[in-house]
């Protein structure tokens, strides 16, 4: 959702229109824009499409790079990380099933500090299994080391691909990314696009160069065993080191982009917070009905307001104290689940907001959009009336968890005709 | 009272069943009793550690004995091997029973605060089963000196060694073993005092002052291990038998030998683990072996 | 392919070593033994790729072994590992971005619950994708690392820890070893051998061959295992001859898919003899011979000469199963 007009700069003092574009070109294009060495690949909707469209490219020779498809995304993210050993700026892509049949080596590539950028276009997990989105796939990730920048248009697709590979390869970083868009409503959906031209990627990204990579010369030992706890946590310490002062890079990254390109990225992202009393906190592409949300609010007189998580991790605790302080209320939306516990990203802006003086007195925790469930703009004003409602008394904090009633008369017909019976 | 044990010995020689018999002992003693090994690749040879706690009150500890009230060494050739360094943490007025042939004052001169005892566990063990089977004569040493009842221990023993698998003679002729360690020793009266440590955390900004990547870039650093303490023989060439074949330096699984520039072949004895696959295959028995050290 | 070899005898093995002393391995290993050697062959320019097993212990925090290069990936996916080195090395000189001396030889090096279970599917990929590799399975017959549980290559009638021979399940391991070699030969790969550590100058001469091949080149090195198999260590390289010796470990290659044996013995000394050392057999002899059990054995083994023979024209006299 284009926010500025619709006219961009390209950097140049030139206005330019940008084109149509699905979130998947736009991952592509970034690849194709980032020189990207190495792409081993492996299918799953609704990711299928960046692959075969980077394929396409090497192949007809508009992309210098090798692209290999593998047998498994389990073998693909081993392949991922030993290029990155071996001292080539890898990309790569997957979604759902694929993330978590990975998930063993997400830890490795990590542990190896192996930088490299992995889209990840979001879908629910099974079973059941569906093709839609949610953020269980992606927040599976969390823990691993990754640093997270999650997408809310098209445009942002292109530009944290190219802002991920800046963070990842920074010598103080040396951690791999992953850059999170959602599976049909960003992935299959053509939106306005400003590409960033070649000449000013290559300044913004300067060639890959690991301070040890695999070398005849200068042979080196990667993933060697540790035998105790220490030494261990010595490493997983400076692990997160890495991955803390991977969000001071960015911002650092994130100016040069603005001044290359025009747009202008934060760790999060405001809107209209500057009187707003209740606060939406959200990800991902559903930010955008956030937003409008927030704009019906407000024409009823509420001060509402969002705040957007843009980098999931390393969570970006400052930003979101000091958008979050002072506010009557807030809500986290979380379109993943946890069984038995609640919303993934409740827990982390709540925990973030425990010590603040003036925190906000109500912080809601909403759950919806799993599977990818359709939200209508009265289910997300409903979180805000919820928020007010709580806040101010006249109803017990409970958290939300988002099903019409024209949904839930489907369900059941479903299940009837499942089960037999009435 | 609760009393601290921690078995040292190398890979293959029963500290984990020395420290499993201990605990049974104690068990069977009526203490409340916890045993537990090192969990870690043990190889054969390899420098390996065995837990046993027991206490008359419930055991509020758990992992790694830092402080032990007795220290059982299974092989006098850990005291000076720094992965191993069987002493470290043993309390003022603790003791440390070691197999070993020395005499007792020659092991440990510099703690005149804790009782060392040592014994020629291997040599019984050979006298006594014919093999330098280790653990239930530890167990035993550590056993009498702790105060542990003879009958409960002796249980303990066969209990222990038949769920390794060990055959009925094998057991008894142990249990023998273990009633003669046993005998031969007193209990002690051990009033032990932890060694003054002083806890400094350190602040995480000064873990993660370096780079922090896991990178090995001294590749080929390995020969400061020092595998050579994992040897029970040593072996010996012979250099007016051997022809220089070059047999036995093909098959050192450890590039333990060279082939000097005269053409000879040497051993570094620094690392070579002893496995005698070099006499094994010297076609001319120009290789001989010779006991390591004076416990075996 | 080239026929001229640098090796005639075990004098000729080049001196130069690239494995450090000093390493993890137990005494008597016959892995590492294998690593040796394969490494004095490649010379000093390769990057190690490995799954976990005993070889990744091998390699621990601050010592390296090996002085050359080394990955540690995961269980199931060194294969992969191979493919993103390889292929990267391959990009980098394309574009110009580094010097063709910096360019190595790229090897797997795992055990063969890796080889043969685990980490086939990524294996099968990396052979259909004619990778340029070479594969080292130092076979120790089972799982050696987490303490002797039974893999797809674990023989008919050994004791592992995950089939221990009971009084109602006296033989053990009840499946046939799994036949890598004709599973790689089936899917192509131009080059499949055996090694025996106790062969050397067959073992040089292989690895010295399946350089002159370009794609994945798999050699499955007979790795003897005091620890896992129980016996003193200093029998290994006589216990790998005589499994040569009484046929149970074949030595062999295949070029091309061409199969030849490259040793083939006279006359066969009974399996018993290689088994009867072995604690992971004992339950074959005590308390009472299982002599169906060892029959069994000594037959599959005499079908398998009597084929072999047969396909390369050679006759080979083995002992009595009946
Ligand atoms: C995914 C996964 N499952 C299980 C393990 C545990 N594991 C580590 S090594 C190993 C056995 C390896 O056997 P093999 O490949 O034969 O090598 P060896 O230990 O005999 O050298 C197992 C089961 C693991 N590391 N990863
Ligand atoms: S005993 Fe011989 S073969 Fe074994 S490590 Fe020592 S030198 Fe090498
Ligand atoms: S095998 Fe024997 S004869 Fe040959 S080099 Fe070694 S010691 Fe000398
Ligand atoms: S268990 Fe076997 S394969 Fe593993 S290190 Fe020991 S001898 Fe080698
Ligand atoms: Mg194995």
């Amino acid at each position: 959702m284009p926010t500025e007009g619709d006219l961009a700069d390209d950097g140049g003092g030139h206005a330019v229109k940008g084109k149509l574009l699905t979130g998947n070109a736009a991952a592509a294009s970034a690849a194709r824009l980032a020189r990207v060495d190495y792409i081993p690949a492996y299918p799953i909707t609704p990711q299928t499409e960046i692959i075969e469209t980077i394929a396409d490219w090497v192949r007809e020779g508009t992309m210098d790079a090798k692209f290999v498809q593998l047998e498994s995304e389990h073998s693909m993210m081993t392949a991922a990380g030993t290029a990155s050993l071996a001292g080539a700026r890898v990309f790569t892509a997957t979604s759902s099933q694929g993330l978590l049949y990975a998930m063993e080596m997400l830890y490795n590539v990590s542990g190896w500090r192996a930088p490299m950028v992995l889209v990840n276009v979001s879908r629910a997990l099974a079973a059941p299994i569906v093709l839609e989105p949610d953020h269980n796939d992606v927040l599976a990730a969390r823990d691993s080391g990754f640093i997270q920048l999650h997408s809310e248009t098209c445009q942002e697709v292109a530009d944290m691909v190219l802002l991920a590979y800046r963070v990842a390869e920074d010598s103080r970083v040396m951690l791999p990314a992953i850059v999170n868009l959602d599976g049909f409503y960003l992935s299959f959906t053509r939106e306005r696009v400003v590409l960033p031209d070649q000449k000013g990627v290559d300044s913004f990204l300067p060639p890959y160069q690991p301070p040890h990579p695999l070398r005849a010369s200068q042979p080196v030992a990667k993933g060697t065993a540790v035998m105790e706890g220490f030494v261990y946590s010595y490493f997983k310490y400076n692990m997160h080191a890495a991955a803390v002062r991977a969000k001071k890079v960015f911002s650092e990254a994130a100016r040069d982009y603005k001044e290359l390109f025009g747009r202008d990225y934060g760790p999060v992202e405001g809107y209209r917070l500057d009187d707003a009393e209740y606060v939406i906190v959200m990800s991902n592409s559903f930010t955008t009905l956030g937003r409008q949300a927030v704009n019906r609010m407000r024409e009823r007189g509420v001060p509402a307001g969002l705040l957007k998580l843009r980098m999931v991790r390393p969570f970006p605790t400052e930003e979101v104290v000091a958008l979050l302080k002072g506010r009557k209320a807030a809500a986290v939306f979380d379109q993943n689940l946890s069984p038995g516990s609640g919303g993934i990203l409740f827990p982390e802006v709540a925990a973030s907001m425990y010590h603040v003086r003036d925190r906000p007195q109500t912080i809601l925790p909403v759950v919806g959009g799993l599977g990818g469930k359709q939200l209508t703009s009265d289910e997300m004003t409903s979180i805000f009336e919820e928020m007010i409602a709580v806040n101010s008394g006249s109803k017990p904090l409970a958290p939300m968890f988002l099903m019409r009633s024209e949904e839930m008369a489907k369900v059941k017909r479903a299940v009837a005709l499942a089960e037999g019976g009435s | 009272m609760m009393l601290r044990v921690r078995f040292h010995g190398r890979g293959g020689q029963g500290a984990k069943t020395a420290s499993r018999i201990l605990g049974d002992a104690a068990f069977n003693d009526g203490y409340y009793s916890q045993d537990f090994p090192i969990y870690g690749a043990e190889r054969r040879g390899a420098p390996v550690a065995a837990f046993t706690r027991f206490s008359d009150g419930e055991i509020t500890e758990r992992g790694f004995i830092f402080s032990p009230d007795i220290v059982g060494v299974m092989d006098d050739s850990l005291i000076d091997d720094p992965l191993a360094n069987p002493f470290a943490g043993l309390r003022k007025g603790g003791c440390a029973v070691v197999n070993t042939t020395k005499r007792s004052d020659a092991l440990l001169a510099d703690r005149k605060d804790a009782t060392i005892i040592a014994v020629d566990l291997t040599g019984m063990a050979l006298k006594m089963l014919g093999k330098a089977v280790l653990s239930s004569g530890i167990a035993a040493a550590v056993a009498r000196v702790a105060g542990i009842g003879e009958s409960q221990f002796l249980a303990a023993v066969a209990e222990e060694l038949r769920e390794v698998g060990l055959s009925e003679e094998m057991v008894r002729k142990n249990v023998e073993l273990a009633m003669a360690v046993y005998g031969q020793l007193a209990p002690l009266e051990l009033r032990t005092e932890e060694l003054p440590t002083k806890l400094e955390l350190v602040p995480l900004a000064v873990v993660v002052s370096g780079e922090g990547m896991e990178d090995v870039t001294r590749t080929g650093n390995s020969a400061v291990r020092h595998t050579g303490n994992w040897r029970t023989f040593k072996p010996v060439i012979d250099y007016e038998k051997c022809t220089d074949c070059m047999i036995c330096y093909a098959y050192c699984p450890e590039s333990a030998m060279s082939v000097r520039e005269d053409g000879r072949v040497a051993i570094d004895y620094d690392n070579c683990k002893g496995c005698m696959i070099c006499l094994t295959e010297c076609p001319l028995r120009a290789i001989s072996q010779t006991m390591e050290g004076g416990t075996r | 392919m080239s026929t001229a070899t640098r090796f005639r005898t075990l004098k000729d093995m080049p001196k130069e070593d690239y494995l450090s002393a000093g390493n993890t391995m137990c005494a008597g290993c016959g892995g590492i033994l294998a690593v040796r050697i394969f490494h004095k062959v490649l010379g000093p320019n390769v990057a190690w790729v490995n799954a976990a097993g005993c070889m990744t212990i091998a390699m621990s925090y601050p010592l390296s072994p090996l002085k050359s290069n080394w990955i540690y990936t995961a269980f199931a996916s060194a294969p992969a590992g191979a493919q993103g080195v390889r292929d990267a090395l391959d990009v980098l000189v394309a574009k110009g971005k580094l010097p063709v001396s910096e360019d190595m030889k790229v090897v797997v090096v795992t055990g063969d619950g890796a080889a043969y279970g685990i980490g086939f599917q990524s294996t099968a990929g990396a052979i259909d994708r004619h990778l340029d590799f070479y594969y080292l399975c130092y076979d120790n017959e089972a799982y050696g690392n987490t303490g002797f549980q039974m893999s797809s290559s674990t023989p008919y009638g050994s004791a592992s820890k995950t089939t221990p021979p009971t009084a109602a399940n006296p033989i053990g391991n009840t499946h046939k070893k799994m036949d890598l070699f004709e599973v790689w030969r089936a899917q192509g790969a131009p080059y499949v051998a055996t090694l025996s550590n106790s062969h050397g100058v067959d073992f040089l001469k292989k690895v010295e061959k399946g350089g002159t091949v370009k794609g994945p080149k798999l050699y499955i090195d007979f790795a003897a295992c005091p620890t896992g198999w129980g016996y003193d260590p200093k029998d290994s390289i006589e216990l790998e001859k005589l499994a040569v010796q009484t046929g149970v470990w074949p030595l062999k290659e295949a070029v091309d898919g061409v199969v030849k044996h490259t040793l083939v013995p006279r006359s066969l000394l009974p399996v018993k003899e290689y088994l009867k050392r072995q604690e992971r057999f004992s339950h074959l002899f005590e308390p009472a011979e299982m002599t169906d059990v060892i029959r069994t054995i000594q037959s599959s083994v005499n079908a398998y000469w009597a084929e072999a023979g047969a396909r390369e024209g050679f006759s080979v006299k083995v002992p009595d199963s009946a």
